[in-house]
């Protein structure tokens, strides 16, 4: 027994050591982020600095590159969020839509059309990367969000995913029932199919946000206007301007573009992991 | 009912018009592209066609060979780190002996870095790793582990360390995660057996664990490629000028796409690395779903 | 196959579609008399923040809203080119700088401004003639103006000059830096007392391009790397190996905390950082041009203004500049092209934005009035104005590429692996001519030949 709590008292320091080792980029961050620039050029401590309010004038000022027009983070903020709704939505709907099309009807080329699905899981995203550029550039599209939302309209890995979750938990004498009581097909789906999917899609939903909040490469290319920029590649952008002159607010900078992940996944936290878990056993 | 099956067209309708211009011909027109001397200047429909020139300059190229190289050396470090450490967290919290407390808690604090902006986590280690005022030599002088401060980003080696570290930070959890569900889902009966027997933990661990968990294994180290020789946000934004410094040694298959690209705007050339660039993952892919088809055989 | 069929339709719609619309910005269409909209926003580009004050004077002048929009000169290129050839969201003026001032002078990007209604040319006995020259494309039409002239010299504190030398004067300071070897001896002397010379090795790449100034790439497209580049890369070594230079680089926090006082050192980092104080690491001095005098070390200087002295290096050089233009694809010509001659032929403006700044300008009209009685407080009084001036007399404008920033990038890169003792100098010249080729394959390098 006591060998045990050895052994156990052991594997807690090396887990807690762990767990600080994980955090500590973190706590430089938001300590960093309350000095000024001369005090974490001398040197790195833990006691924070008395320069935060000072940090955040300074951030603000050089961000706010034109007056009225370019509103620093904040706008930042709101640019990820639009994208990243719109996103999720048209994603969510959409692959719900093509993954009942699939499951629910018989039709010429459907087994040609879902194996291509399945291939098109597999090419990476840079491969049409340059020909998106040219496309949009074309198009006239260049420097708006169309190109970062439309194409969510064809998630080809939600829509496996959620024909799966279809094929595990629907039965098709439900659709029947519904269509003897006179329901057209289109009601059907957003009547009864779209609420009996909605764990499905919302599990799918916040992969899906998560991963357009953070998208960096197709934004950096098609986005030009700084008064456009998601937040990812605000910071990036930042790294060449008048704000990085100044490290503590260069480091408040980074510590407020992370914080909206950081307080969203205090209170979701349990979900998310359990959807990782669930998705990666179903495999 | 088979007049209700046009409703199919209908529903999938809106995903395959989106796909064809958002999804297929892009990758045609990079296609395209890659036949010819595109610059970036007019419509690539204008360029000149030179057939396979720029494939043969690819097949030629020493820096698409660092390139390539260089991704696979940090991808490697890091997915090796990743899988050990994930795999000693999920067999500690499994032990039906030593019955560890505070999973979710840990779980939570291990998965945290995932989250992250990619482009903020670069940005944070660029600062924190700085060779002049970067937190960790200030920290490392300080306890005295260092006398001098270490560039870290400045050689070769300990740049790409660095990369593939950042790496496994933002991934073990995930991949502790993943693994974890796995020992999860196997049977008790399988680890009562082996206790039984008299078997101990390591005997348990290569003997019933490993074998059960390789499919789950296969499945991280596949995920984990494809994302891997896609690198490039971190060595793009931790690197002066995005060039892939130093000694160009942070030069991933991407980042090397992307420069040619947008920065010295050899349009043509950078669509024949993306192909190329396809291919060795496609290649890849198949070598390891082999492998894993091999298993469930 | 009732999909397959509609697939290829719209396959097929798609690439005509794409084709049709895929053409760069309109040129041609011209009015001879330009309307000024004054209830349209003007929109301007730059990678700046030095219009922001210039736009407000415009807009209070002549009642036109404004908007300006900042990429940092890292991306400044490759994000706003795209811009012009879509021409959706462009704006109505754009800068550049002179290292990608040449990718664009000969694109369709700006208004032709030698043609009617601008007819800039006539304007060209007005300017130092460099600068009016590097606006021009190769046909010789006018096609970007600047307002500023930006040759460089070496500004350094003159309090450590008095320290070490017991004499602050700039020709005194000039005479110590004359040639490289004086230069180095000078950098031994700082030492010495305590003192860096440079910031680091870097600095110096400006006096190998001054002292023999050739371009990188010549009218046969080869590739040119002068004797002087070469020897240059041993003087930076040496900068290095000696310890001459504080070690930190061009731009990063360090270097302008360097400009305010003593900043750590790598080389010689002590166990105890607290120990790391005093003035042993001060920086002596700056290769920086105009606009590094007026917009960089003033500002991040402020708690020594009036004790910094200007003077030469071992050779003359310029670094950057920003030219202006009007967007050819622009629906708001008018405005833009009361803009850009505020900018640039506005001597009331300019008088004033002299006074603002104290920045060298290019327009002799005001140049020529203000430069007997120039005076610089923050450098003690000097006449920056005549040193300036006298400087830009020697700018041979042939030397600027439309290759200068990639490859200026690449040399670097290679010189301070060489600097690192990671290469050889065969090596590096060798790295360096293969990732020229490699960057711009139609550049024809010493390898081609062999």
């Amino acid at each position: 027994m006591n060998k045990r709590n050895f052994i156990r008292g052991i594997l807690y320091a090396f887990l807690t050591l762990l767990a600080i080792t994980c955090l500590i980029p973190f706590a430089m961050m938001i300590i960093n982020s309350t000095r000024s620039n001369t005090e974490i050029v001398r040197g790195f401590s833990i006691i924070p600095g008395k320069s935060l309010i000072e940090n955040y004038k300074n951030m603000m000022y050089h961000m706010d590159v034109s007056d009225g027009v370019f509103k620093g983070i904040w706008l930042g903020y709101k640019n990820s969020f639009i994208i990243a709704v719109s996103v999720t939505v048209l994603s969510g709907y959409f692959s719900a839509l093509t993954a009942y099309g699939f499951f629910a009807y018989e039709f010429k080329g459907k087994k040609v059309l879902f194996i291509l699905i399945l291939l098109m899981m597999m090419v990476p995203s840079q491969l049409g990367l340059l020909g998106f550029f040219e496309l949009n550039k074309a198009l006239k599209t260049l420097d708006t969000y169309i190109p970062l939302i439309i194409p969510s309209i064809a998630t080809p890995f939600t829509v496996f995913f959620m024909r799966q979750y279809l094929v595990s938990t629907m039965h098709p004498a439900l659709i029947e029932a519904a269509r003897i009581d006179g329901a057209g097909e289109i009601a059907i789906f957003h009547k009864i199919i779209l609420p009996i999917m909605m764990p499905a899609i919302a599990t799918m939903s916040i992969f899906t946000f998560i991963g357009a909040w953070n998208n960096y490469l197709v934004p950096l290319v098609v986005i030009f206007s700084p008064e456009k920029y998601p937040l990812p590649v605000l910071m990036g952008y930042l790294k060449g301007g008048k704000v990085a002159e100044n490290l503590g607010s260069m480091y408040l900078a980074i510590s407020m573009s992370v914080a909206p992940i950081i307080i969203a996944f205090m209170f979701l936290s349990k979900y998310i992991i359990s959807s990782i878990s669930a998705g990666s056993v179903k495999e | 009912m088979n007049s209700k099956n046009k409703y199919g067209y209908l529903f999938i309708s809106p995903f395959f018009i989106v796909f064809s211009i958002f999804g297929v011909y892009p990758i045609l027109l990079s296609l395209y592209m890659s036949f010819t001397d595109y610059k970036g200047i007019g419509s690539p429909y204008s360029a000149n066609w030179v057939g396979l020139q720029q494939y043969a300059r690819l097949i030629k190229d020493a820096y698409f060979l660092q390139a390539f190289i260089n991704t696979w050396k940090i991808w490697g470090v890091n997915i090796i780190l990743q899988l050990a450490l994930a795999l000693i967290l999920a067999v500690i919290f499994s032990d039906m002996r030593l019955k560890l407390k505070g999973v979710s808690l840990f779980r939570a604090i291990f998965y945290l870095p995932n989250l992250m902006t990619v482009s903020s986590v670069a940005l944070l280690f660029l600062y924190i790793l700085d060779w002049h005022h970067g937190a960790l030599n200030g920290l490392l002088l300080r306890a005295g582990l260092i006398s001098k401060p270490v560039n870290w980003l400045g050689q070769p080696h300990t740049a790409q360390l660095a990369v593939s570290l950042i790496q496994t930070w933002l991934w073990f959890g995930h991949t502790f995660i993943i693994i974890f569900a796995g020992i999860e889902g196997i049977s008790k009966d399988y680890f009562e057996a082996a206790m039984i027997d008299g078997a101990n933990r390591v005997q348990t661990f290569f003997k019933v664990t490993l074998p059960l968990l390789k499919p789950i294994m296969i499945y991280v180290v596949i995920t984990s490629l494809i994302g891997g020789l896609q690198l490039f946000e971190i060595p793009f934004l931790i690197s002066q000028n995005g060039l892939g410094g130093p000694e160009g040694s942070l030069v991933t298959m991407v980042l090397y796409l992307f420069n040619q690209a947008f920065k010295y705007r050899n349009f043509g050339y950078a669509a024949a690395v993306a192909y190329g660039l396809f291919l060795i993952i496609l290649v890849f892919s198949v070598i390891v779903f082999k492998g894993m088809f091999k298993e469930e055989v | 196959m009732k999909m397959k069929k509609y697939l290829s339709i719209l396959l097929s719609t798609v690439v005509v579609a794409t084709s049709l619309v895929g053409c760069g910005p309109k040129t041609g269409e011209k009015s001879k008399t330009l309307e000024v909209k004054k209830d349209k926003v003007l929109r301007v580009w730059s990678f700046t923040d030095e219009l922001k004050k210039p736009l407000e004077y415009f807009e209070k002048k002549y009642g036109i809203k404004t908007e300006l929009t900042i990429i940092p000169t890292e991306n400044y290129a490759s994000k706003i080119q795209p811009v012009l050839e879509s021409g959706v969201g462009a704006p109505d003026v754009f800068t550049a700088e002179i290292a990608w001032l040449k990718q664009w002078t000969d694109l369709p990007y700006w208004e032709n401004l030698s043609e009617d209604p601008y007819n800039a040319d006539e304007w060209e006995k007005d300017y130092v003639p460099y600068v009016f020259n590097l606006g021009k494309d190769s046909k010789g039409n006018v096609k970007a103006l600047s307002w500023q002239a930006t040759p460089g010299g070496f500004i350094y504190k003159r309090w450590i000059a008095r320290k070490v030398w017991g004499n602050d004067d700039p020709a005194f300071v000039a005479e110590k830096l004359s040639t490289m070897e004086n230069f180095l001896k000078a950098a031994e002397e700082l030492k010495k007392a305590g003192y860096k010379i440079l910031p680091d090795e870097g600095a110096l790449r400006w006096f190998a391009k001054g002292s023999d100034p050739k371009p990188w790439v010549n009218e046969k497209n080869e590739l040119q790397l002068t004797q002087a580049q070469i020897d240059f890369m041993d003087y930076q070594k040496k900068l290095r190996d000696n310890e001459y230079t504080a070690m930190a680089p061009e731009w990063s926090p360090a270097w302008f905390a360097s400009m305010q006082g003593p900043v750590p050192v790598n080389a010689g980092w002590e166990k105890d950082i607290n120990k790391v104080k005093g003035n042993k690491t001060e920086v002596f001095g700056y290769v920086m041009p105009t606009w590094g005098l007026h917009y960089v070390i003033k500002p991040n200087a402020k708690n020594t203004a009036g004790d910094w002295g200007l003077t030469n290096g071992p050779s003359p050089y310029f670094w950057g500049g920003t030219w202006i233009g009007i967007y050819s694809g622009s629906d708001n010509k008018g405005a833009a092209w009361e803009f850009v001659k505020m900018m640039t032929h506005d001597e009331e403006f300019l008088n004033w934005w002299y006074k603002e700044t104290g920045d060298l300008l290019s327009y002799k009209p005001v140049t020529d009035k203000v430069k007997d009685s120039a005076s610089d407080s923050f450098l003690k009084g000097q006449n920056h104005y005549q040193f300036f001036l006298k400087e830009a007399d020697k700018i041979n404008p042939n030397i600027v590429t439309k290759y200068d920033q990639g490859i200026d990038n690449i040399w670097g890169n290679v010189v301070s692996e060489y600097v690192n003792g990671k290469k050889t100098k065969e090596e590096a010249i060798n790295e360096f001519y293969k990732q020229v080729k490699n960057a711009y394959p139609e550049i024809i390098t010493p390898l081609d030949k062999k």
